[in-house]
């Protein structure tokens, strides 16, 4: 356990991944291999963003196929437009600008897709076995009852982890729209969830 | 409860790995060379569809106004076109007053004329 821990303080010293997630972090110099064409910069690229582009499609659409075809479309719009990133923080967010602006339309474009329950698709792909499962299907199916917007913020808050400011740059909305969309959101998740599924912390960290 | 519901939020939507042939899907778009002349194209068609949308607005528009303009001319003509027409019968009574008065003086002045000329009767 000790060495385990010791193994990550030395990968997280030497930038390998951040805080939040286990992802290797993406090095300007990286960025700048990636557009001059640098394979294995490219493959880091990717291997640096999948996680976060293919869980927005994916939350965002429902559907396994359609989030993976979408992720596909995005890297391939970056593949066209990576002369004009700038930075590593530019890339991070032009990737999830895109992606759920190009969810966003999707879902516009035919109202009703024909939905597999979100849940079932997560259940096959999440390697998360974090928390109360029961729970977690239960956001999950609220958040398909959300708005494309509104689900869209609330995915770049809770998944990205980013602050309403960013998420309003990255949506091009007032920043008080999305303060609202995340207040009307937790609000009517906090109305449908029973609460005896939340109020558990205790158990949870056992 | 809020903070609770945040933080099992932030668990569940814990971002997902995609498979590892979605990696290479992903990896070989982003590897291959990027076609810029379909995007040009797409770009132009774009534009195209775009300025001929601008362009049937303006169309639109334009056909608009005239027929607001046609309308607004037509009905400036009727109304100059009736104040002619009231001013017109206005002059035909006033002169066709004129000859009745002048018909009655005349007719006045021929009936004293014989009241004159014959007293007995």
């Amino acid at each position: 356990m000790t060495a385990q821990v010791a193994a990550y303080a030395i990968r997280f010293a030497r930038g390998e991944f951040t805080l939040n997630e286990e992802v290797p972090r993406f090095t300007e110099h990286e960025l700048a291999q990636a557009r001059m064409g640098n394979p294995q910069a490219l493959t880091a690229l990717v291997r640096a963003h999948q996680r976060s582009v293919y869980s927005l499609a994916l939350r965002m659409l429902g559907l396994k196929d359609l989030a993976e075809d979408l992720a596909q479309d995005v890297f391939m719009q970056l593949n066209r437009n990576l002369q004009s990133i700038e930075s590593s923080a530019h890339l991070a967010f032009w990737l999830r600008k895109v992606t759920a602006f190009k969810a966003i339309d999707q879902l516009r474009r035919r109202r009703r897709l024909p939905t597999t329950p979100l849940d079932e698709e997560m259940h096959l792909c999440s390697d998360a076995n974090v928390g109360d499962p029961l729970l977690h299907r239960h956001l999950e199916r609220l958040l398909e009852e959300l708005s494309p917007p509104a689900r869209a913020v609330l995915l770049l808050r809770y998944q990205e982890d980013l602050d309403p400011t960013e998420i309003a740059r990255t949506l091009e909305m007032p920043i008080n729209t999305v303060k609202s969309h995340l207040k009307r959101s937790l609000q009517l998740m906090r109305q449908k969830t029973p609460g005896a599924l939340v109020a558990r912390p205790e158990d949870q960290s056992t | 409860m809020s903070q609770d519901l945040e933080s099992q939020l932030r668990t569940a939507l814990r971002p997902i790995a995609p498979s590892a042939a979605l990696e290479k899907k992903l990896i070989a778009s982003v590897t291959e060379k990027p076609a810029f002349a379909p995007q040009t194209g797409r770009f132009l068609r774009r534009g195209a569809r775009s300025r001929a949308g601008w362009l049937s607005i303006g169309a639109a528009a334009c056909l608009l106004i005239a027929v607001g303009m046609q309308h607004r001319l037509r009905e400036r003509d009727e109304r100059a076109n009736g104040l002619e027409a009231r001013r017109q019968v206005v002059e035909a009574l006033r002169m066709t007053s004129q000859k009745l008065d002048l018909a009655y003086e005349i007719v006045k002045s021929q009936s004293t004329a014989l009241d004159d000329g014959n007293p007995g009767a």
